[in-house]
C-alpha cells in the first residue's frame, strides 16, 4: 500500500470549509468557525456550489440526526454518538470538530487502561524530578488541551473505559476547569470547548454510564443504513476516496458494489431481499465500514495481484479474508449463503459463487 | 347573480384544525365585528349550531349525517376547540349574530361519497383533497404540497404546514394573504370538480344570503364574515365560481344529522391537508397558549417527563429544560421560528431518552395524540340508543374513553350478570364498544385461545373479561342503529329475528336461540325454539343437527346465569326440543356418513358432538346413539373414516373392549383390496384421540403388521394419506407410539433407551401439564 497518511479532514476539506467561511452569513456561536448551518452544509452536502467550490456530503442518511447534533453542540452540551460497529459515529465526530473547531485531532481513545491522566493531564517525570512541578512539566491531555484552545475534544469509544474514569469528567463538564493543585491554578474552558464521544453498542452499554454522567450528553443514535440504493452510494462514495487517496487505480464496476452491498445487507439482515431465504447472519460486524474495506481492498488486490480490474474473484477473496479474521462458524455462514443464495442468481453473481466455493474451500 | 356581493363579503380562509388559523379569525372577528358569520359545513346541520356552541358542549365533537333510508351510509364533520369552524360559531353565538352553514346538503355528500366509491380504482376526476373521513385516499400524482415542503428542505406538508402557517406570530390580514396565496397554487394544481361544484354552491347561498334569503334578513355584504377552506377562498377571491357546474351536484340522499362526542385519537387517525391533525393533544395545548408554540412545546416536554418518571425511567428536570433547548436550538438550526412537533419528537429523543427512540413509540407519543373525548350538551343531539347506552356506561362505571380498558365481571353477581347482558346486546348489535376477551383475560392471553364470546361457552361461565373502548363509531353505530328500534333490546330483537329468517338449518335456530338467551331477549328466543322445532323435523344436514344438539343441551343442562323468560316455552318444552333434534340426528347417522370424502369431511365432529352429548345429557336416549354407533363400526358400506371415529369414540366410552377394538381395527385394515379404505378408516379412529389409541399395545400391533404387510405398490398409493394420518400425532403421542412399537417387536434394549429420552424430552410436556394445573386450581379458588 502506498504510504500516503491519511489527512485530517480539516485539511483535505479545506477548500470546502474555507468557501463556507466567506460565505457563511450565520452568527457563530463563541468559538466556532462556522454557523451552525453551514456546519450542517458541510456535513450534508450543498444541491450547489458555494463560492465556486462544490460540497460534497459527507455524512449520507437522516438529515435531522445531524441537525440534532450541531443543534446539541450550539447549545453547549456535550454529544455522544451511539451506533453498531461501522455506522460513521467517528467519521461525524471527526467532521463536526474539523467544521467548528477547525481541528479534529484532540481524541482520547477509550480503552479498558483508560486512566484519569489521559482525560486531565500528566507529567514529564524527568523535568518533574528536575524542576518540580512547573508549567513546562506539566503534559495536558487532549481534552485539556482542546479546554484551553477553546476548541473540541474527542471522546472515542467511551464506554470501554472504567466508569470512574468516566466519572472523573462529570465535574470537567459540568465545571467546565480542571484544577492543577500541584501548580495551584485551575486551567479553565474557553468558550468554544465541547466534546464529542462515540460508543458502540456492541460495548457495554451506554446504559450503563452513571446517570449523573449521561445527565451531561444528549444522545444521538446512528442507525444502520437499511436502505440498498442508499448503502450503495455510502459505500461507491467513500471507497472512492480511499482510492483517491492511496492512489489506487482499479475502480470497481456499479454492478459489483450493489452485488456487496446486496451480500452485506442480506448477512445482516439474515433474510435476503425478497424476504424469501432465511441466512445465516455471521457474527462478525457485516458494517458499512466493513463494506467498504471489503471493496476498497479487491481494488489493491486487483492493482497488485490481479489484471488491473476489479471483479467478482477480488471480491470473494478480500470478502472470505474479512469474515474469516473473526471465526470458522463465520466461514459456514458464507459457505451457507454462497450456496444457497449467490448460487441461483445471475450476472457477476454467477462468477462470484464459483470463485467463493473455490477459496472457501481451500479455507 | 352578480359575482359583487361573493367579493365585498370579508372571506376568511383557514385549514380545518389549526389553532392558527382559529386565533387569526377570532382577531379577524372581533375587528370586523359582522352581524353574519357564514361557515363551511352541511347547511342541513344548521339547526344544531346551538349544541354545537352550547356551555355544556366540549369539543372534540362532530357532526354527524347520515342516511335515513336505503344502504345505511354516514359522514362526520369534526371539530376541536382549535377548529376555526366551531370558534366562528362560538363567537357568533357569545356575539348574539346569526351563524349558518352554508355547504352542500349532507344527503348530497353522501350521494358523492358513494359515487366515488363507485369509481374507486380507475380515475376519477372528482378526486382530490377534501375534509371529512370520507376521503383519505393516496394519491400517486404531483402531490402540491409535499413539493412545497421539499422546496423549503422540509420532510413533507406538515412539517411545512406548522412551519410556515402554525408558528410564526401573524397579523390577521398577512395570515389571509399568506394562506390565499398557498392555496391559489394548491388549486391550479389539480382542479377538483367536487370542489369547484362546492364552491358554486356555497356563493350562490351566499349571494342569497346576501339578498335577504335563507332566513336571514338582508345585510350588508361588508357585514358578512364567510370562514371556509382556504382552496374555496382562493376560489372565490379568483372569481372562478362557475354556476353552471351546480348541475353536477348529485340528487340529495334522505339524511338527517346530529352532533356526537368525537375523540382526539380519530382526530388523529385521519390524513390528508383537509382533516390531517398529526398530535390533536399537542396542538390543543397550542391553542391553550393562544399559538405560542415554545410554550406547548415546554408543556409537552414536561409531560414526556413526568410519563417516563412514573414508569420508572430516570428524566430529571435538567434534563427535561434540556430537551426544550435542543428543541428551540433545532428550530432555529431549521430557519424555523418556533419549535413544533419534530423538534419535540427529536429533543425528547436525544435528551430524555438517551438516544432511544423505543419510549416515545411506545408510550410517550400516545400522550402526544391525546385522549380527549368531548361531550355533547343534553338538550338534542343523543337519540334514545344513544341515551340509553350513555345512561348505561355511567351507571355501571364502564370505560367512556377512546383507550381500550379491561372489564372483568364475576357473574355470580346479579349486576354483573346485567353488565353481561349489556354487552352481549352491544356485540350483537354491532355496536363497537366491547370485544369479548376470554373467561380470564390473562390465562386466555398466555393460552392464546379465547372461547367465543356468544354460544354454549357463555351459558355456564362464571367470569368474563371484556375489552371496552369507546370510539366514535359507538356513537355512529348507535345512531344509524336507530333505524332497527329504539332501545337495545328492540335492535337485539331485530337483529336476532333477521337472522332467524335467514336459518335454513337447525344449527342456525339454535344459534340465534343461544344469543337471545345470552341478551335476555325473549320474543327471539320463543321465535328461535319454533324455528328449531320446525327445522329438525326436515333437516337432512347431520353437522348442522349436532351443533343444534350441543346448543340445546346446554341449554337443558346450565340454563344460564341470566334468567330468561322463554317466553312461554317451559323447561319441558326445551326438554323436548333437544330430544327431538337429537332422535333425528341419529335418524340421519347413516345416510349422512356414506358419500365420497368430501361429503363426509364434517362428520367427525358431528360424531364427536353427538357422542358428548349422547354421554352428558341425561335428557336424550344414550342406549339409541350407543347401538347406532355400533351400528356404523361394523357397517361397510359407509365411508370408512366414519366406521373409524365411531370405533374410537366407543372404545373410549368403554362400550368396544380392548380385545375387541384390535379385532374391529385389523379387520377393517386386512382388507388388503381396499387398502385406501384401511388407510380412511385409521385416520378417522386416530383423530379422535390418537394418544389413548397410540397407548394400546393391540392396536399398535395391528398397525404393524399391516403397515408391513402392504403391497408395495399400494403402500405407495395410500402414502399421502399415512402421511396425514400419522403426521397429525403430537410429539408425544409419536413418542409413546415408537415406544409401543419397539416393544411389540421385542427390541427391549433399544426400548430403554428410548425410555430415558422420553423422560427428559418430557420435560417440557410436564411442566406445560403442571401450568394447566395451576390454572384449574386458580379455576377452583375463583368457585371456593
Ligand atoms: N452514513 C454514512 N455516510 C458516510 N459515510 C459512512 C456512512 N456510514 C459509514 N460510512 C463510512 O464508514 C466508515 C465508518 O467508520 P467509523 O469508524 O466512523 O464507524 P464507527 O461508527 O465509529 O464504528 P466503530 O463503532 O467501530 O468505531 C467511514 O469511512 C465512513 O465514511
Ligand atoms: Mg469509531
Amino acid at each position: 500500500m502506498s504510504a500516503v497518511i491519511r489527512l485530517p479532514a480539516e485539511q483535505k476539506y479545506e477548500a470546502e470549509l474555507a468557501a463556507l467561511a466567506r460565505k457563511d452569513e450565520g452568527s457563530r456561536p463563541p468559538g466556532w468557525r462556522l454557523s451552525p448551518r453551514a456546519v450542517a452544509t458541510y456535513i450534508l452536502g450543498a444541491g450547489k456550489p458555494v463560492d465556486g467550490v462544490a460540497i460534497t456530503p459527507k455524512f449520507i442518511g437522516d438529515a435531522s440526526l445531524v441537525e440534532v447534533a450541531i443543534a446539541t453542540l450550539v447549545s453547549d452540551r456535550a454529544l455522544m454518538l451511539v451506533g453498531e460497529p461501522g455506522t460513521a459515529k467517528s467519521w461525524l465526530s471527526e467532521h463536526l470538530c474539523a467544521a467548528i473547531s477547525g481541528d479534529s485531532s484532540l481524541i482520547v481513545q477509550g480503552t479498558a487502561g483508560t486512566s484519569e491522566d489521559h482525560i486531565k493531564y500528566s507529567w514529564n517525570y524527568a523535568l518533574l524530578l528536575a524542576e518540580g512541578p512547573t508549567e513546562k512539566a506539566l503534559v495536558p491531555s487532549p481534552i485539556l488541551r482542546a479546554m484551553e484552545a477553546g476548541k473540541f475534544a474527542r471522546f472515542e469509544e467511551i464506554t470501554r473505559t472504567p466508569a470512574e474514569i468516566q466519572d472523573a469528567l462529570i465535574s470537567l463538564l459540568s465545571e467546565k476547569q480542571v484544577a492543577v493543585p500541584e501548580l495551584a491554578r485551575i486551567a479553565a474552558a474557553q468558550r468554544g470547548f465541547n466534546l464529542i464521544a462515540t460508543a458502540n453498542t456492541r460495548d457495554r452499554g451506554v446504559n450503563e454510564m452513571s446517570a449523573a454522567l449521561k445527565r451531561r450528553f444528549n444522545f444521538v443514535t446512528i442507525p444502520v443504513v437499511s436502505d440498498l440504493r442508499q448503502e450503495i452510494e455510502i459505500v461507491t462514495k467513500r471507497e472512492a476516496e480511499l482510492r483517491s487517496d492511496y492512489q489506487v487505480e482499479p475502480t470497481p464496476p456499479a454492478e459489483l458494489v450493489a452485488m456487496l452491498v446486496t451480500m452485506f445487507q442480506e448477512l445482516r439482515a439474515g433474510v435476503t431481499k425478497d424476504r424469501k431465504t432465511k441466512v445465516n447472519p455471521p457474527s462478525s460486524v457485516m458494517s458499512t465500514a466493513e463494506a467498504i474495506s471489503v471493496l476498497f481492498n479487491s481494488a489493491i488486490l486487483a492493482q497488485h495481484f490481479g489484471d488491473g480490474a476489479v471483479g467478482p474473484k477480488e471480491l470473494a477473496r478480500s470478502l472470505v479474508g474479512a469474515v474469516a479474521k473473526e471465526s470458522a462458524e463465520d466461514l459456514k455462514s458464507l459457505r451457507e449463503y454462497n450456496e444457497t443464495v449467490a448460487k441461483g442468481r445471475d450476472g457477476l453473481w454467477k462468477t462470484f459463487h464459483a470463485e467463493a466455493r473455490r477459496i472457501l474451500k481451500a479455507s | 347573480m352578480s359575482g359583487s356581493s361573493l367579493a365585498r363579503v370579508h372571506l376568511f380562509p383557514v385549514r380545518h384544525h389549526s389553532p392558527r388559523s382559529t386565533a387569526m379569525l377570532r382577531a379577524f372577528l372581533e375587528r370586523v365585528r359582522p352581524k353574519v358569520v357564514l361557515v363551511e359545513g352541511p347547511c342541513d346541520a344548521d339547526p344544531l349550531v346551538d349544541v354545537l356552541v352550547d356551555a355544556k358542549t366540549e369539543p372534540p365533537i362532530a357532526i354527524l349525517g347520515y342516511a335515513t333510508e336505503g344502504e345505511p351510509r354516514s359522514a362526520l364533520w369534526p371539530f376541536a376547540a382549535y377548529s376555526p369552524e366551531w370558534q366562528a360559531l362560538r363567537w357568533a353565538a357569545e356575539h348574539e349574530v346569526t351563524a349558518r352553514f352554508i355547504d352542500v346538503p349532507v344527503g348530497v355528500s353522501l350521494a358523492h361519497d358513494r359515487a366515488s366509491e363507485e369509481h374507486e380504482g380507475e380515475p376519477y376526476e372528482d378526486e382530490g383533497e377534501e375534509r371529512g373521513e370520507h376521503e383519505a385516499r393516496a394519491e400517486p400524482r404531483f402531490d402540491p404540497h409535499q413539493a412545497a415542503a421539499e422546496a423549503r428542505g422540509l420532510r413533507g406538508f406538515e412539517e411545512l404546514w406548522e412551519a410556515c402557517f402554525e408558528a410564526p406570530a401573524y397579523e390577521p390580514q398577512q395570515f389571509r394573504e399568506a394562506l390565499l396565496a398557498h392555496a391559489a397554487l394548491v388549486r391550479e394544481a389539480h382542479p377538483v370538480r367536487w370542489h369547484r361544484a362546492r364552491d358554486a354552491f356555497m356563493a350562490a347561498r351566499i349571494e342569497a344570503i346576501v339578498a335577504g334569503g335563507e332566513g336571514v334578513d338582508g345585510v350588508d355584504p361588508e357585514r358578512i364574515v364567510a370562514v371556509v377552506g382556504a382552496a374555496h377562498a382562493a376560489a372565490f377571491v379568483a372569481g372562478d365560481v362557475d354556476p353552471a357546474l351546480l348541475s353536477t351536484l348529485p340528487e340529495a340522499r334522505p339524511a338527517a344529522t346530529t352532533v356526537i362526542p368525537y375523540s382526539f385519537p380519530r382526530l388523529a387517525a385521519q390524513l390528508g391537508y383537509g382533516a390531517g391533525n398529526r398530535a390533536p393533544q399537542y396542538y390543543q395545548l397550542a391553542h391553550e397558549a393562544g399559538c405560542d408554540f415554545r410554550q406547548a412545546t415546554l408543556r409537552a416536554l414536561l409531560g414526556f417527563g413526568a410519563e417516563l418518571r412514573s414508569r420508572g425511567f430516570a428524566a430529571s428536570m435538567a434534563d427535561t429544560i434540556e430537551a426544550y433547548r435542543l428543541a428551540r436550538a433545532l428550530a432555529d438550526l431549521r430557519d424555523k421560528p418556533e419549535p413544533g412537533l419534530d423538534e419535540v419528537r427529536e429533543a425528547c429523543i436525544a435528551t430524555l431518552c438517551h438516544g432511544d427512540a423505543g419510549p416515545v413509540d411506545a408510550f410517550l407519543w400516545r400522550g402526544m395524540l391525546g385522549h380527549r373525548v368531548g361531550r355533547v350538551a343534553e338538550r338534542i343531539g343523543k337519540n334514545s340508543l344513544q341515551e340509553e347506552f350513555w345512561r348505561e356506561v355511567d351507571e355501571r362505571a364502564l370505560p367512556r374513553d377512546d383507550e381500550p380498558t379491561e372489564v372483568a365481571l364475576l357473574l355470580r353477581e346479579p349486576r354483573a350478570v346485567e353488565t353481561s347482558v349489556f354487552l352481549h346486546r352491544l356485540r350483537v348489535a354491532g355496536v363497537p364498544y366491547a370485544s369479548y376477551q376470554g373467561t380470564y383475560k390473562d390465562r386466555a392471553v398466555r393460552r392464546g385461545e379465547v372461547d367465543e364470546a356468544g354460544g354454549v361457552d357463555a351459558l355456564g361461565r362464571m367470569r368474563e373479561s371484556w375489552m371496552a373502548q369507546w370510539t366514535p363509531s359507538t356513537d355512529i353505530a348507535l345512531v344509524e342503529r336507530i333505524a332497527l328500534g329504539s332501545t337495545l333490546q328492540q335492535v337485539t330483537d331485530q337483529v336476532l329475528g333477521q337472522r332467524l329468517e335467514e336459518a335454513t338449518g337447525t344449527a342456525d335456530a339454535a344459534s340465534v336461540l343461544l344469543e337471545a338467551v345470552v341478551t335476555v331477549c325473549p320474543r327471539p328466543a320463543a321465535d328461535a325454539m319454533r324455528a328449531c322445532d320446525r327445522l329438525a323435523a326436515t333437516d337432512d344436514d347431520l353437522p348442522s343437527l349436532a351443533r343444534a344438539c350441543m346448543s340445546l343441551s346446554g341449554l337443558v343442562s346450565y340454563g344460564s346465569s341470566r334468567d330468561v323468560l322463554m317466553g312461554g316455552g317451559s323447561k319441558a318444552t326445551l326438554d323436548a326440543l333437544c330430544r327431538k333434534t337429537f332422535d333425528r340426528a341419529v335418524l340421519r347417522l347413516r345416510p349422512a356418513c356414506t358419500g365420497d370424502d368430501d361429503a363426509v369431511a364434517e362428520i367427525p365432529r358431528a360424531l364427536q358432538t353427538l357422542h358428548d352429548v349422547a354421554l352428558s345429557q341425561p335428557g336424550v336416549d344414550r342406549d339409541v346413539w350407543l347401538r347406532a354407533a355400533a351400528e356404523l363400526v361394523e357397517d361397510y358400506s359407509i365411508h370408512p373414516r366414519a366406521a373409524g371415529v365411531a370405533t374410537a369414540l366407543l372404545y373410549l366410552a368403554r362400550h368396544v373392549s380392548e380385545d375387541d377394538v384390535a379385532i374391529y381395527v385389523g379387520q377393517r385394515l386386512s382388507d388388503t383390496l381396499h387398502p385406501q379404505a384401511g388407510a380412511a378408516y385409521l385416520e378417522g379412529f386416530l383423530q379422535i384421540n390418537a394418544m389413548v389409541l397410540v397407548k394400546n399395545r393391540a392396536i399398535v400391533e395391528t398397525l404393524d403388521a399391516w403397515v408391513c404387510e402392504v403391497e408395495p405398490e399400494t403402500f405407495r398409493n395410500i402414502l399421502p394419506l399415512l402421511r396425514r394420518v400419522f403426521g397429525a400425532l403430537g410429539p408425544t403421542e409419536r413418542r409413546t407410539f415408537l415406544e409401543n412399537l419397539i416393544n411389540a417387536r421385542g427390541l427391549g434394549d433399544r426400548a430403554a433407551a428410548a425410555a430415558t429420552v422420553i423422560t427428559t424430552t418430557d420435560e417440557a410436556v410436564l411442566a406445560e401439564v403442571s401450568d394447566d394445573l395451576d390454572l384449574a386450581l386458580d379455576d377452583l379458588d375463583d368457585l371456593l
